[in-house]
Parts: structure tokens; C-alpha cells; sequence
């Protein structure tokens, strides 16, 4: 018998735990000083404690989990999302410990792992990536020069900025002439570096991604796409498979490009290329991640397939049998992620314990959760309660099922944003498509915390 | 939907332990089971309450030194069975494959957050630490070899005391390890012990308490004769935390109590300041 260790906690651990159990495989949870009496370690045939609540002394510890999965002589150890899951020396260290790790080759998660490498891939692979400089820009006559491949609007970034900071919009040349030197002065008093770099600006772009699917000899497919627009701070709330309002000749470019991606790359397993689309239906590679993702379920609804079954199956050499022809969605599916959090304060995080959970059930409803009534949101970790998936025949359906379900959902004692994916689902915008990244922001949350008060 | 042309092979669960027991490891101080392997792969600390594990010299090693700087020697030094003691030698025979090691000590040398020292590590995995002709000899070897290189030298004691099967030939090895760091300590070298539980016996009564500095482990036994024992002969009842890292450190035996985790620091700040005054004569030492 083939034994998985699964080295994650929370919903994801629970959700392979269960299909390791679909499948006939031992399983085996690892979880952390915190989670003693977590849903995982309930579910799971054995559990072992590897440290800690922090999560670099349990859930990082490479050595620790490393140590459990030779003790319980795990055949295939399955990373989950986050944690050490796209992490390319865990990869190694458990190949070389005779572990298959379920997911990509560690060089291919090497290149992926590094921004500037997997841009520099990109662009030698021709593969479209957001028009940028090539690295630091130094003058003045450098940017202007610069800006005319990228073409404006254009955002001077700060190498050393993040989190919104260090960032400004240009418009023409003559605007670029005249910031460029006070960004690198701003950026000199406040990141101690007056580094800066040119970026295409792209206003009310959305978030489109495809999902990857290799064996280990070269078949590559793809599961078409999902949209995962609705984000605060980069955080995904809201995501829908296959995306909607878009012209069905640049789906199928970008699933064409997403597989080309994958293929050059030398990807295995399950993997995400994540696209930026512009309003004017340009597309560009942002990151790849090499995991299986949060959103997967979305993608499983319209297939009809288990995603972590298809990650065991690579991972045990299988081949691919069916053909890209042969895939065919059929449906739409829509995911809300319920978390712990008070959005009328900012999101803050409302760790506590769960009193009583009343869920939604019925035909196309899904809820996957790492917590049960009585368990114990931790502010050592994500605060995610559960994700809601909804299936129905087209997308109208499935916002209507949707907010009947959130409707029905009921969690006491900690706060949630239930009410808020509610009233996202019954926005006009939403409806009808016209939203971006940033509109949660911008526009929505302005209108959702003016109705409340 | 099937995508793949094969099928996971399963079969249904075994009844009984095919697989083999794993080794537990029962906390003393809050009585969880743990599993021995993960634990000690690790810092050897009980996950719930800290309480400390004997940790096995290798995996001390690696813990404290700059990665990769450990250079071992005297690895394959074997014990003989001077006196054809009964059973010895298939004792050790399966010491050896239990614990993975050769002996009761490791020695070599390492840099400590690029302080070079000698080290010498006895792991009470191997017939309790216990010290024979053999820990006696490599320690000996280890004064002598950091004394030629003028380095200064840590040892991490843990020990049940002579080895009962070598009989006076163990008890021998207190004098020779205690002349030959005599030696180490007269050309002004520092000798820095790291009391660990259980420091006991014959390596209490010798080099244990030779160092310059003496540190030790929070809530280490350390000590000449048992508990028991004493009790016995002295037909008397014991103070609470007789003999514990804390009640010495209390009477004066030990300079600092130190926490698992903070060990390396501790040593790499003690060798930086004793090396700051020493690298004039190691230079002359070198020269030489």
C-alpha cells in the first residue's frame, strides 16, 4: 500500500487527506503544537507532531517533516499551497531522501521561484510578459528612449518599493521627463536606493489563468481557464471557471500560450500560468505558480475530475491518456473564499473559536473546510474558513446558486466576509464583467461600506 | 473523468504491523508520546512543553557548528575487549548498529560562527556514554591535537560513568584524560565543558569538571554517584532537584545554565573573545 505524507494543515491538508482516502492510499498528517486536534489529524490514519506553532519551526521545517515522512516510511509526500510547497530545496531533499514529492521537477520550480528568471525565460521564449525596461533605467534620456517600446500610460517603479509604494503613472513623455528624477530622489530618501524601472501601466486589466496539467513524458494539457479578478491586495475573494467576457479566440490564445509556457519550462504535474488581460484583450505571463492552487475546485466542477488524484497520478509515473480535444468543460463554476475577517475594520483578522457552523449543501454546492463547530481559527496562520463552490449549467446560475448558499451560511463567533462575497455577487459590475483587479478597491468596497453604515 | 491510461494499485489495509514499530519517545516532564525520529531529527525538544531530549552527538554536531566546517577524526578507532569480558563484544556489536556510531564520543574539529575550535561530542545514544579505553584515548587525542594546534577546546560531556566491561582500564582513562588537558590548559588554551544529561560517574570525577568554563543544559543530571544510591548509603532523604543543572548552578559548581537553542551563540561569543586575545601567540604557535 502507498502511503502519502501530507505536509500542509487547514482546508487543502483536508481536502488531499480526502482523496487519498477516495483512492485507497495511507495517509499520514503532520501538524504543529497548534493543531493538535485539527480536522487533518482527525481525518488522517496516523499524525505526528513537528514543532511549534510558528510555522518556521513546524510547517517549514524541512528536517522535521523530512524526519516524519522516513519514520512513517511515506511513499509520496504531497506539499498542499503555501508553506514549502513551491520551495525547489524541499523538492530535492525529498527526492534524495527516496520521497516522491508530488509536484514539479526542482529545477523547473527553481526557475519559476525567481521573478527575474522566470521574466528572462519568458522573453528568450518569446512569450509575451508586461512591456517593461530591461532592468534599472539610469537617465533621463535612458527612460525616454525606453518608453517608447513600452508606450504610455507607464508606471517608474522603485526597485526597492513594494506594496503600492515608490510608484508613478506617467502619462507622455513630457510627464516622464519631469518625474523621472523625483521618483529617484523619492526613492533614495525612502528605500535607500535610488533605483527605478519602467513598467507598462495597465489600467482595468483582470486576472485570467489557465490550469496545467503534465505527466512525466511530455504529454502537456490544459483545463482550460479561471478568472480570479475579484482580489484585494492581491488577494484572491472571488473565482470563476471559465472565465467570462472574453472572446473565445483569446481563451483559446491563451491556453495555446499557457501550455507553450509549461512545455518550455520542462513542467510535470499540476501547475497555474496566471495572465494579466488588458482591456483592449492583450494578454501577459505573470507568474507561474508550480502547485496545485487554492481555486483548483472550480476547475474540477466544469471537468468533472479530481485534480489531487491526477497530482498522485504523475507523480507515480502514470501516463496522460486522453487528448486535449477530448477535454471539454461543460458549466459554470464560481468560488467565494469565506475568511476570518471583519471587513468593515479594515479586514482585520478575527481569529477565535468556531461556535456553530450551519452549511449550505444540495445539488452543484461544495464547501471545503479545515475547520469544524468547535474548532479554533488561529492567528498563527491563514485565515481562511472555508471555500464555497458553486456548479451549475451557466453563469448566471451559478451566481444565483451561489448567493442562495451564502445566504444560507451561517458561522458564529468570529467574523466573516460572507456578506461581502453576497454583495459582490449581486453587483452590477460583476454581472455584467466589467471588473478588474483593482475594483474591489476602487470602486466596490467604497459603495459596499457606505450601504452598511 | 479518467485521464490517465493506468490505475493506482491499492490494496486493502494490513492487518498487524507489517511496517514495524515505530520508536517512541514518552516526554518525562508532560508524558506525550512522540515519535523518536522526528524528534530527534530536530532539536530534540518536546514539541509541547520544551522539556530537553538526549540528543545524539551527530545531529548536536551539525546543530552547533558552521555548516559543513566539522572535520572528524579518529572515526574508526575500535574497542578491544581487554579483558574477554562475557557478552562485551556482541554488546557493542549491536551499540554500534543501534546507535549508528563507532564509540561513545566524536572529536574533530569546527569552526563555531568562524571560530575555530576542537570539539569533542559524547553521545549518551551509545552504551549510555560510557568511558572506556577508547573515550579515554580520543579524548587524550583530542587535548593533545588542540594543544600542537594551540586551539581552544569544547567538550560536551554526557556520560554514565566508566565502562563497567573495561573494569580498572576505564578507570584509568580519568587520570590520563585529566593529565593530558592539565597540559592543554598550561599553554593558557581555554577548555570549555558542556554538562549535558546525564553527567555522571567517572567523566564528572575527571574531565567534566576541569574546564575553565563550565556550562551545562537546563535540567541536566549531572553528578558523581546516583540519587539512589546516596540514598541508600546515607539512609537520608535528598534535597528536591539534587544533582539538576539548576541546584549546581545554585552552589557554585556551574557558570551558566544554557538553552538548547541559544548553545551556539554562547559558544561562538565565549571562543570569539578568548580567540581576540589569543591570536598573537596561536600566530607564534603556528610559527613554531
Amino acid at each position: 500500500m502507498q502511503t502519502v505524507l501530507v505536509a500542509n494543515r487547514g482546508e487543502i491538508a483536508v481536502r488531499i487527506i480526502r482523496s487519498c482516502k477516495k483512492l485507497g492510499l495511507k495517509t499520514i498528517a503532520v501538524y504543529s503544537e497548534n493543531d493538535e486536534k485539527g480536522l487533518h489529524v482527525r481525518l488522517a490514519d496516523e499524525s505526528v507532531c513537528i514543532g511549534p506553532r510558528p510555522a518556521d519551526k513546524s510547517y517549514l521545517n524541512i528536517d522535521a517533516i523530512l524526519a516524519a515522512a522516513k519514520a512513517y516510511r511515506a511513499d509520496l509526500l504531497h506539499p498542499g499551497v503555501g508553506f514549502l510547497s513551491e520551495n525547489d530545496a524541499f523538492a530535492e531533499a525529498c527526492a534524495e531522501a527516496g520521497i516522491r514529492f508530488i509536484g514539479p521537477q526542482p529545477a523547473s520550480m527553481r526557475v519559476l521561484g525567481d521573478k527575474e528568471a522566470a521574466r528572462k525565460t519568458m522573453i528568450a521564449n518569446g512569450f509575451p510578459v508586461v512591456p517593461g525596461s530591461d532592468g534599472i533605467v539610469e537617465s533621463v534620456k535612458e527612460a525616454v528612449q525606453a518608453a517608447k517600446c513600452i508606450g504610455y500610460p507607464l508606471m517608474i517603479k522603485a526597485a526597492k518599493g513594494g506594496g503600492g509604494k515608490g510608484i508613478r503613472i506617467v502619462e507622455d513623455a513630457c510627464a516622464l521627463e519631469r518625474e523621472f528624477p523625483l521618483v529617484r530622489r523619492e526613492a533614495e530618501l525612502a528605500f535607500g536606493d535610488g533605483s527605478v524601472y519602467l513598467e507598462a501601466y495597465l489600467p482595468e486589466a483582470r486576472h485570467i489563468e489557465v490550469q496545467i496539467l503534465a505527466d512525466m513524458h511530455g504529454n502537456v494539457l490544459h483545463l482550460g481557464t479561471r478568472e480570479c479578478t475579484l482580489q484585494r491586495k492581491n488577494q484572491k475573494l472571488i473565482e470563476e471557471a471559465p472565465a467570462a467576457n472574453v472572446p473565445a479566440s483569446t481563451l483559446a490564445a491563451i491556453e495555446h500560450t499557457a501550455v507553450e509556457i509549461a512545455r518550455a519550462v520542462d513542467y510535470q504535474n499540476a501547475g497555474t500560468v496566471e495572465f494579466l488581460l488588458t482591456k483592449d484583450g492583450r494578454f501577459f505571463f505573470m507568474e507561474m505558480n508550480a502547485r496545485i492552487q487554492v481555486e483548483h475546485p472550480i476547475t474540477e466542477s466544469i471537468f468533472g475530475l479530481d485534480l489531487i488524484k491526477a497530482q498522485i497520478q504523475v507523480a507515480l509515473g502514470h501516463h496522460l491518456l486522453i487528448s486535449q480535444e477530448n477535454l471539454i468543460p461543460r458549466g459554470h463554476a464560481i468560488e467565494c473564499r469565506i475568511n476570518a475577517e471583519s471587513p468593515a475594520e479594515n479586514f482585520r483578522p478575527s481569529p477565535g473559536v468556531i461556535k456553530s457552523m450551519q452549511l449550505p449543501g444540495g445539488n452543484g454546492i461544495r464547501i471545503d473546510s479545515g475547520y469544524a463547530s468547535g474548532d479554533e481559527i488561529s492567528p498563527y496562520y491563514d485565515s481562511m474558513v472555508l471555500k464555497l463552490i458553486a456548479y451549475a449549467d451557466d453563469r448566471e446560475e451559478a451566481i444565483r446558486l451561489s448567493s442562495a448558499a451564502l445566504h444560507e451560511l451561517s458561522i458564529t463567533g468570529i467574523e466573516h466576509n460572507a456578506e461581502l462575497a453576497y454583495a459582490m455577487l449581486s453587483d452590477a459590475d460583476f454581472r455584467s464583467g466589467t471588473v478588474h483587479t483593482k475594483w474591489i478597491e476602487q470602486s466596490f468596497l467604497p459603495r459596499f461600506l457606505r450601504g452598511r453604515t | 473523468m479518467n485521464l490517465f491510461s493506468e490505475q493506482i494499485e491499492h490494496s486493502l489495509p494490513q492487518t498487524g504491523e507489517a511496517t514495524g514499530a515505530l520508536e517512541i519517545l514518552r516526554c518525562a516532564r508532560c508524558g506525550r508520546d512522540l515519535v523518536a525520529e522526528v524528534v530527534l531529527a530536530g532539536d530534540a525538544a518536546c514539541p509541547y512543553c520544551g522539556n530537553l531530549f538526549r540528543q545524539p552527538a551527530y545531529r548536536r554536531i551539525e546543530a552547533i557548528v558552521d555548516s559543513g566546517s566539522f572535520i572528524e577524526i579518529e572515526r574508526e578507532t575500535e574497542t578491544g575487549d581487554p579483558l574477554s569480558f562475557p557478552g562485551y563484544r556482541t554488546k557493542l556489536e549491536k551499540e554500534r548498529v543501534k546507535s549508528k556510531m563507532q564509540e561513545g564520543v566524536v572529536i574533530g574539529k569546527a569552526t563555531i560562527k568562524g571560530q575555530r575550535t576542537a570539539l569533542a561530542v559524547m553521545d549518551s545514544y551509545f552504551m549510555m556514554g560510557s568511558m572506556g579505553t577508547v573515550v579515554g584515548e580520543k579524548i587524550v587525542i583530542l587535548a593533545e591535537f588542540a594543544l600542537h594546534n594551540r586551539l581552544p577546546l569544547v567538550i560536551f560531556c554526557a556520560s554514565g560513568g566508566a565502562r563497567m566491561q573495561e573494569g580498572v582500564l576505564s578507570l584509568m582513562q580519568m587520570s590520563r584524560t585529566t593529565i593530558a588537558l592539565a597540559r592543554h590548559s598550561a599553554a593558557g588554551l581555554l577548555h570549555l565543558n558542556v554538562l549535558t544529561h546525564p553527567t555522571t560517574g567517572g567523566v564528572t570525577a575527571s574531565f567534566a569538571m576541569q574546564g575553565d568554563i563550565t556550562l551545562a543544559e537546563p535540567g541536566a543530571l549531572i553528578g558523581f554517584a546516583g540519587p539512589r544510591v546516596i540514598e541508600q548509603t546515607m539512609r537520608d532523604k535528598l534535597p528536591e532537584g539534587f544533582q539538576t543543572a539548576e541546584y549546581l548552578y545554585e552552589h557554585g559548581f556551574i557558570d551558566r545554565i544554557i538553552e538548547r537553542r541559544d548553545m551556539r551563540e554562547t559558544l561562538a561569543a565565549i571562543l570569539a573573545l578568548h580567540n581576540a586575545g589569543h591570536t598573537e601567540t596561536a600566530g607564534q604557535g603556528a610559527r613554531r
